[in-house]
């Protein structure tokens, strides 16, 4: 199996005994279970690493353009890192109504970045959800996994404003 | 198994889809994305035609749907012709210079500039090229992304190193949106513009030309159901192997007789 | 002192149930170990309420409790439940024996709840519900017509029982129908039921269940039980609740579909965004197996069904049945063209149904009850109820479970309890974004839900998200919100969908932005026929539903945006902006306090003003303003 070009000479950034460990001992070696290991390869490196992704083509004997386009088909997987904070915006009708697009936007301008990216400095990741079942108290914001219900962009920011100061 | 196509009734057995019957049939029904060799994908649309099982009637795509009873089925009504209008016009957008789609446009009317589009992307998203090299090439194509953003790519957008240069891509695309260029002893696969692989063309020992790529043949020989790779000289482009076979039952033949050789330039 | 529920000795947690005559007895031990007037705690944690801290009041009860210890002869049960349904009223709880309900509780109200209510059996007014417009106070949940108007089949068990412990869901009724079932019935017996309940898809197609698995178990080959968990439209929770509050009703109706196909292994699909639901069905699967309900040798006999849980990884169009099975076997989820259907060649090519949660939630009380008692409820065409979740403008935002056939008017104003704000209701949004809008004026208000009646007025009731609008939703940006929804989320693979669905979603955001053209409506509908007509999936087919129906319904508006470049609701962002009227302005500041972008200026009792260069449209003045004095111009 080709290496990839880029990382051929470079440090393993994945940990192969780990990525074994989920291909093998969690999901069995299943080829049906590929995305929730790529889901558990995520959790752990915070992104898909293109090392782990093509060791994971050697062992379930999957050509690598499957892997890629289950990795570029589902809206959860990131291909780069994500930043250290991830700051979930729910766009659900629910929320929307309750204005949540003007949030996004609000965010977007105050960090900069377009929904769906990191900021240069990896601090912060936006992202939009399509519901997340809390409509009862939307607009619903979800911060490094906590929920906020009725957030506002008052707390957004202050969210924000307390990150950059650390 | 009785079906009637544009009020004819036509030839058709158990399980054929309306497009294989229609062909038989001397029928026409559009296509972009269907190609006989490949499992039809249905992805363009443009094969829709209306389908009535007893008092049923539905639209369904011709290329793969299987025809199990009796069946009538209209291929040209002024609503499928309304449909696969806007069908082109809207492909036009992101692909205004395809000859296939002028083509289309003529036949149905559309006008190709309804929906100016911003840039030419030189792909109608049929699909075919990653099908193709899914089938028989070394699964360098796929298709990317999700919705809008679905594009035709290589694994991280990178020069792929399974390419086996059989350029089935180049010949199946109804764009022309793919090329290969062989120059410098190596075989480039250009998609729409960018470089999807290298593949080293061999020399040819007899002439010194470069030609047919080097690959790992054990990989397309087990696809093909062929368990052994065929014993066969790799250093010699064709047509010196040609000579080669000539020059070799020439003197096998005449070898009883004086007969000079011919000279390898004067060859037919 | 006893405990409110203790375990007899003889009803060992892991021990298996080893026959279906046994579960009768089993749970009868259950229910004789508690008391049934002891008191008992419940509160609500849905993912609705624990997004207000509803698990800090669940350890702030737990808590106050253990610290009540020699006040108490018998020790209150405090236990966690599902979705009670009441989500505008949250954190809440309910107490027995008394039958209270008890809403909007903070950790710190914890002690007080014990003493005064649970000890001295005083009900403390603070925590009551009181129905909009009125000024009494209903204290116990049958009193309030939220609840007391509802029908609950699938919901009964939500809300009532802790998730996490199967104990407590056998004894209220759990698995009884799969032991009938094993008991005694062929699986064309259950299959025969299923067909006499009339009971017909909840994911929104409507296919007669029945029909469906008779078609499967038919076929040849390996059967698998699928559970769409997959529930995408957004402003839709209803089977989440079922998932995080009563997952197994699901694992009991997909063992009871699996005996009838002769399956033996399902999978759930459950979307990510769901880590709750993950959670639940994880235990109920491993309790379930424990106690022989599930897995190997189910109630000693020789059915065994193992079901195990994949789930989704961001992608609505996986909510499609063969994209869902695509995507079951680790592959991208792009629907396939269903000339084939998948009870002949689904997940691995094999025969495979699958049903929505609420489907198979449904199947325990039909095998127990009888086909022909499902039918009581409802009506011809949609037998028995539906869960709909209430969202929008309007008072008692939540779940709703109603028979078939009851009118929107009851659903809206009856259970919930009208428009806030005293604005006017102006439409009903249901099937999500493959739906339509129901224009209130006039005959609509009374059309009763069901399979057939929406979808003749071009909406459809679908899955069972249901938004209330009122006179501030612009129609216009409804229809643009959900075909960018459906941009986002299409797969791709089709010309329609995804090329004909950008060029809608482009014409609609001119026309929001004041850039609207004559013509624009007409190259809407035709693009709509189009897409609707020739594309691969239902997310395609459907998608121009919401353009359609509010153009059908709502013209003027769409004129009055494109003609006048004015949006009568107010708000489409580029074609108004906000003004205090300074008659009204008392000066109270709230509007300064919270505008994010801190373009409002004002002394303290003087009227205040907006500084529209600053100022990002986001509506918080707009909607805290008590004194009605912010105009959209």
């Amino acid at each position: 199996m080709p290496e990839p070009e880029a990382t051929c000479c470079q440090e393993p950034e994945v940990d192969f005994v780990v990525l074994d460990r989920i291909i093998r001992d969690e999901f069995g070696g299943r080829r049906e279970a590929m995305i929730m290991m790529m889901q558990t390869i995520q959790r752990r490196y915070r992104y898909l690493p293109e090392q782990a992704l093509y060791y994971l083509s050697q062992v379930l004997d999957v050509p690598i353009t499957k892997i890629y386009e289950v990795a570029t088909f589902y809206a959860s997987f990131s291909l780069v890192p994500k930043g250290k904070h991830l700051l979930h915006v729910c766009t659900g009708t629910a929320c929307h109504l309750k204005g949540s697009g003007g949030m996004v936007r609000h965010v977007a301008g105050k960090l900069g970045i377009e929904p769906g990216k990191t900021t240069p400095d990896m601090k912060f990741t936006l992202e939009t959800v399509n519901c997340l079942g809390a409509c009862a108290v939307s607009p619903v914001v979800v911060f490094d996994d906590k929920y906020y219900p009725q957030a506002t962009v008052g707390q957004l920011n202050e969210f924000i404003e307390k990150v950059n100061a650390e | 198994m009785k079906i009637i196509m544009d009020g004819k009734e036509v030839a058709a057995e158990r399980g054929q889809t309306i497009v294989e019957v229609a062909r038989r049939n001397g029928v026409y029904i559009p296509t972009l994305c269907h190609v006989p060799a490949l499992e039809p994908a249905a992805m363009c649309r443009l094969c829709t035609v209306e389908l009535v099982e007893g008092r049923r009637s539905r639209l369904v795509t011709a290329c793969n749907y299987p025809l199990r009873g009796d069946a009538e089925i209209h291929t040209d009504t002024p609503m499928l012709r309304q449909n696969r209008k806007v069908l082109i016009e809207l492909l036009a957008s992101r692909c205004p210079n395809s000859e296939v789609l002028k083509g289309l446009a003529e036949r149905y009317g559309a006008d190709l500039n309804r929906f100016p589009g911003e840039e030419d992307r030189q792909c109608i998203m049929c699909g075919l090229c990653a099908r193709v090299c899914e089938r028989v090439g070394g699964n360098v194509l796929a298709l990317c992304g999700r919705g809008v953003e679905i594009r035709v790519d290589t694994s991280f957008g990178r020069l792929s190193p399974t390419c086996i240069g059989c350029a089935s891509c180049v010949r199946i695309c109804p764009v022309n949106a793919i090329r290969i260029e062989d120059v410098d002893g190596e075989r480039r696969v250009i998609v729409r513009g960018k470089e999807a692989s290298r593949v080293p063309l061999r020399t040819c020992s007899g002439c010194g030309v470069h030609f047919g790529p080097v690959i790992d043949l054990n990989p397309v020989m087990e696809r093909a159901g062929e368990s052994r790779v065929p014993a066969f000289n790799v250093s010699v482009c064709p047509a010196c192997s040609r000579r080669n076979l000539a020059r070799r039952l020439a003197e096998r033949h005449f070898e009883q007789r004086e007969v000079e050789p011919r000279d390898a330039g004067e060859e037919g | 002192m006893t405990t409110a529920s203790s375990t007899a000795p003889d009803l060992a947690w892991t021990k298996k149930i080893s026959s279906p005559q046994e579960l009768a007895p089993y749970r009868q031990a259950l229910i004789e170990s508690t008391d049934p007037d002891a008191p008992r705690i419940r509160v609500c944690c849905g993912t609705g309420c624990k997004a207000v801290g509803s698990l800090d009041v669940l350890e702030a009860m737990k808590t106050a409790v253990a610290a009540a210890g020699v006040d108490v002869h018998v020790m209150p049960e405090v236990k966690r439940t599902g979705c009670h349904g009441f989500c505008s009223r949250g954190p809440l709880l309910t107490l027995e024996p008394q039958g209270l309900f008890y809403q909007r509780v903070k950790p710190e109200d914890a002690a007080d709840i014990i003493r005064k209510t649970v000890i001295a059996g005083e009900v403390i007014p603070r925590f009551l519900y009181k129905p909009p417009g009125s000024k009494e106070t209903i204290a116990k949940v049958s009193d309030i017509p939220f609840f007391a108007k509802q029908t609950k089949l699938v919901l009964k068990r939500v809300g009532r029982i802790d998730p996490f412990d199967i104990r407590d869901a056998i004894a209220h009724g759990a698995y009884e129908g799969l032991a009938k079932v094993l008991a005694g019935m062929t699986p064309q017996q259950v299959i025969e039921e299923i067909k006499i309940s009339r009971l017909r898809g909840r994911g929104g197609a409507g296919f007669p269940t029945g029909i469906k698995w008779e078609s499967c178990a038919g076929q040849p080959g390996r059967h698998y039980v699928i559970c769409n968990g997959d529930e995408g439209d957004p402003g839709a929770f209803m089977d989440a609740s079922v998932m995080e509050g009563d997952p197994h009703a699901v694992l009991e109706g997909m063992a009871i579909a699996a005996y009838a196909m002769g399956s033996d292994r399902g999978f759930l699909y459950v979307r990510m965004e769901y880590p709750l639901a993950v959670q639940t069905l994880a235990a109920a699967i491993r309790q379930a197996e424990d106690l022989g309900l599930i897995g190997q040798n189910i109630l000693g006999t020789d059915f065994s069904f193992r079901t195990s849980i994949s789930t989704g990884a961001g992608a609505f169009v996986c909510g499609e049945s063969s994209a869902l099975m695509s995507s079951l076997e680790g592959k991208v989820g792009r629907p396939r063209a269903k000339y084939i259907r998948s009870t002949e060649k689904g997940f691995r090519d094999s025969p495979s149904n699958l049903n929505n949660v609420e489907t198979y939630a449904n199947v325990p009380g039909i095998i127990l009850h009888g086909g022909q008692w499902y039918t009581t409820f409802g009506t011809e065409r949609s037998a028995g109820t539906k869960v709909f979740s209430l969202t929008g403008n309007v008072h008692n935002v939540g779940l709703v479970e109603v028979p078939m056939g009851t009118s929107l008017r009851e659903i809206v104003f009856g259970i919930g309890g009208g428009i806030p704000n005293k604005k006017q209701l102006k439409a009903v949004q249901t099937g999500g974004p493959s739906g339509g809008c129901i224009p209130i004026p006039g005959k609509f208000i009374d059309i009763n839900v069901g399979f057939g009646k929406l979808a003749e007025i071009g909406s459809m009731m679908g899955s069972g998200g249901m938004i209330v609008m009122d006179e501030n939703t612009c129609m216009v940006e409804i229809s643009r919100y959900f075909i960018n929804f459906l941009v986002e989320e299409s797969c791709g693979q089709c010309t329609p969908c995804r090329e004909g669905l950008t060029r809608m979603r482009e014409t609609l955001t001119r026309i929001t932005q004041g850039e609207g053209r004559e013509g624009d409506i007409e190259l809407l509908e035709e693009i709509g026929q189009f897409t609707n007509s020739f594309s691969l999936c239902g997310l395609g087919t459907s998608a121009a539903n919401p353009v359609l129906s509010t153009i059908r319904y709502f013209r003027e508006e769409y004129d009055t945006h494109i003609r006048n470049k004015k949006c009568p609701a107010g708000v489409c962002k580029p074609l108004y902006y906000y003004e205090i009227d300074p008659e009204k302005c008392t000066g109270c500041g709230v509007c300064r306090k919270r505008c994010p972008a801190e373009a409002i200026a004002g002394e303290k009792k003087k009227p205040h003003t907006i500084h529209q260069e600053l100022c990002i449209k986001c509506m918080e003045c707009y909607r805290n303003c008590k004194f009605d004095s912010i105009r959209i111009m």
